[in-house]
């Protein structure tokens, strides 16, 4: 059973959001490894053109994969921006418009990802 | 209010190095990269939009991203995402009460590995390698 007194948080951050922001943090680090050992020593040409990509999202595994790597990043980094934020020790009422602003922002993030991403699987099955 | 308070009258000290210890340092560097690595997803979102506008626009924009100017910038990219992600790792494994005696000395260890791994991906990048 995880206690809330068994970390070190930021001393005005909610220790669960800072928790997460570790935990995506970490998980983004494996990501990107594995990122680099597909794009740099599987495939050392890189992705070069459209057609490339649209190929490589034809495996069914690379858009969940990136799905994931895109709700981890944008997670992180809304997370941290308002880490960043409350630094500044912002008054509280501010901090309510701000956290609504990232959940806002870091949502239309995430959709309009996933958009993409959709796009080019439905693009990919054509080929 | 004590002098180490947060207060965003202390944000510019962030821009000065002098009497800095190597925990503010590297506090610092988190941050700043941090800050990086989100305009970067930004304009990287936003650069992608090219794939949903299909192939011929995606590949006049692949032309411009081999230029030099584009190729330095994903090098501040590629340094930032490594020494934030070094730097990171270190701050978790603290966190959770690991290693924290070393704590210093791992930073400066993970600092010169993250040098290293750029070194690396500089030199692939500029050599050619990857055109």
């Amino acid at each position: 059973m995880i206690r809330k007194d068994q970390f070190q948080s930021s001393s005005k951050e909610n220790v669960w959001l800072w928790l997460t922001k570790i935990i995506t943090g970490l998980s983004i680090v494996i990501f990107l490894a594995i990122h680099f050992i597909v794009n740099h020593l599987i495939a050392p040409e890189g992705l070069l053109s459209y057609a490339d990509i649209l190929a490589y999202y034809s495996y069914p595994i690379v858009p969940v994969m990136e799905a994931g790597f895109l709700v981890l990043v944008v997670s992180h980094s809304f997370l941290g921006i308002r880490s960043i934020i409350l630094d500044l020790n912002p008054a509280a009422k501010v901090m309510r418009v701000i956290n609504g602003l990232l959940i806002a922002l870091g949502s239309a993030a995430i959709l309009y990802g996933l958009w993409l991403l959709i796009v080019l699987v439905g693009r990919s099955t054509n080929l | 209010m004590n002098n180490n308070d947060p207060s965003s009258h202390h944000f510019l000290r962030w821009f000065d190095p002098r009497h800095k210890s190597i925990g503010t340092i590297a506090f610092i560097i988190n941050r700043f990269s941090a800050l990086g690595l989100t305009v970067y997803l930004i304009l990287h979102l936003v650069v992608l939009s090219k794939l949903a506008s299909g192939g011929q626009a995606y590949d006049e924009f692949l032309i411009l991203a081999k230029s030099p100017v584009i190729k330095i910038g994903e090098m501040f990219v590629i340094a930032g995402g490594i020494i934030h992600g070094a730097n990171g790792v270190r701050i978790a494994l603290n966190s959770f009460g690991f290693l924290v005696k070393i704590q210093k000395e791992l930073f400066i260890g993970l600092m010169i590995l993250s040098l290293a791994i750029i070194f690396y991906f500089g030199v692939h990048m500029f050599s050619g390698a990857q055109n």
